[in-house]
């Protein structure tokens, strides 16, 4: 009955004050993301032929030739990544650990977890979903094979709000954060993460050149920085966690 | 330094609480200018006004994809873009109502998962109507089923709008302390948006009249009621980060 002592007083002193203890279930999240990671880049790049993406002008008889020369590794790779996918939860929660450990509190950790279990959806799976439509009938019209084909790598490179809003609070979370958790050029990495997201938008309206979805801008421009980032976040996230290891009790 | 830079009790700059009420302040003020941001794109999509019928056959569809594509492009990818921009105002929601003197926070998370749902599904139904306006020499019938997906998903799903607006009106009731996070009025405000948008999962099978996508109960009922709840949301969230603030400085 008395307010001092209600459940949601205490859970937010929970949530600023974490008792220290073992960090042991951060090191199991940490090592699953250069696995996670590896294994991504084994289904995506020679497996399924997503990374880096065929030309959108193939004409619906070029696409089904695709399908037909790549059926059995897409198969292989996207029936990993019906596996594979849900390791993409252990790392976002672990950097939603972190986020909550700054002093901006848990609300950007609560986007962050939010806005990457959208992306996972349309960013990811339908990829996969279409490309396993598109090889489980090669006998289909070559029009709906090239609509399967248009989906998947559409909804692949082209979902870009959840992974603007993640790296937006992602990049205010460090910057305003006080208690040093990563470093504030980290947040400048972040930020140059969302102008690659801007710069994929006109993979909507173009079907060749640097702005079509496996163009030299809205591409690899932001693959490559998609993997400094990605390597900046491993290495920190584990000097991360070793401070916590070493915070005295 | 690593025991400065691991222990926030230490830092030397006052308390976390101040920068706790910033993150949710500046994620408060992101809603009105992604607002802003979206209903330009509603009214650029020639799609919404009028919203478009279930019954245009798949010639007038691809006709009309042809005749709009610029501004269904425009639109669509700015939604795209800055939809879920909106998420970091509703995860201020669910910190306040981690507040809220509750038995428990279940409906905190509860509320977190629904607007995730909810989320993945407004932005899968933006990318099905950029994938229908992609390709303008793709058969008719292929551009019909595209747009028929895309309204479907973004119209009847209702649900997790629904459960998300049911989620918060309990917390606030159960929010036994005499100053409650939000007041009472707020949670029937969600119920009563709840049972007005709850009618368009019906446009999920019905094709005409007012549970129609494009009908008054379906569409507009459904859209004005959420805007109308968005914008009340925004000025009761403000004021109980403010007061959150407040009380934070009055009893460090």
């Amino acid at each position: 009955m008395t307010l001092d002592v209600s459940p949601a007083a205490a859970a937010v002193a929970v949530d600023h004050e974490p008792l220290p203890r073992s960090t042991k279930d951060q090191w199991i999240c940490w090592w699953s993301i250069p696995v996670f990671y590896v294994l991504f880049g084994l289904i995506f790049v020679p497996l399924t032929r997503v990374m880096p993406p065929p030309r959108p002008d193939k004409s619906p008889e070029q696409v089904v030739a695709f399908f037909h020369s790549h059926a059995l590794t897409i198969k292989i790779g996207f029936g990993l990544l019906m596996v594979v996918i849900g390791w993409a939860s252990w790392a976002n929660g672990l950097v939603a650990v972190q986020m909550k450990r700054m002093s901006v509190g848990p609300v950007w950790a609560y986007s962050y977890v939010a806005a990457l279990a959208v992306g996972a959806i349309p960013g990811c799976l339908f990829a996969a979903f279409a490309f396993l439509a598109a090889v489980l009938r090669p006998d289909r019209s070559p029009d709906l094979t090239m609509l399967l084909y248009d989906m998947g790598l559409m909804m692949f490179v082209g979902s870009l709000g959840c992974f603007t809003t993640q790296y937006l609070i992602l990049a205010l979370a460090i910057l305003l954060d006080r208690n040093e958790i990563f470093p504030k050029w980290f947040a400048y990495v972040t930020i140059w993460q969302i102008v690659t997201e801007f710069l994929a938008a006109p993979i909507f309206l173009v079907k060749d050149g640097p702005f079509a979805w496996d163009g030299s801008i809205s591409f690899y421009q932001g693959t490559a920085i998609f993997a400094v980032y990605l390597t900046c976040l491993i290495a920190l996230l584990r000097r991360a966690i070793e401070q916590q290891s070493v915070a005295p009790s | 330094m690593s025991a400065v830079v691991t222990a926030p009790a230490l830092s030397p700059t006052p308390s976390h609480v101040d920068n706790n009420v910033t993150a949710q302040l500046i994620s408060i003020w992101m809603a009105p200018l992604v607002g802003v941001i979206l209903l330009g794109a509603f009214l650029a999509f020639p799609g919404f006004l009028p919203p478009m019928s279930p019954n245009m056959s798949a010639s007038q569809v691809a006709s009309f994809f042809d005749e709009h594509r610029v501004a269904i492009r425009f639109s669509m990818i700015v939604f795209d873009l800055c939809g879920i921009m909106l998420v970091p105002f509703f995860m201020v929601i669910v910190t306040q109502m981690k507040r809220m003197a509750t038995p428990s926070e279940v409906f905190a998370y509860a509320y977190l998962a629904a607007v995730t749902s909810g989320a993945t599904l407004f932005a899968v139904s933006n990318l099905l109507w950029l994938l229908a306006a992609f390709r303008p020499e793709r058969d008719p019938a292929l551009v019909q089923l595209l747009n028929d997906l895309a309204w479907l998903i973004f119209t009847a799903p209702v649900g997790m709008l629904v459960a998300q607006c049911i989620c918060l009106a309990l917390a606030i009731y159960l929010d036994a302390q005499p100053r409650p996070v939000f007041p009472r009025w707020v949670g029937h405000l969600n119920l009563v948006t709840a049972v007005l948008m709850a009618p368009a999962a019906a446009a999920a099978v019905v094709t005409s009249g007012p549970f129609a996508w494009d009908g008054l109960v379906s569409f507009w009922l459904k859209i004005g009621s959420f805007s109308v709840l968005l914008c009340v949301m925004f000025v009761v969230a403000l004021q109980a980060v403010r007061r959150q603030a407040r009380e934070a400085v009055a009893s460090p």
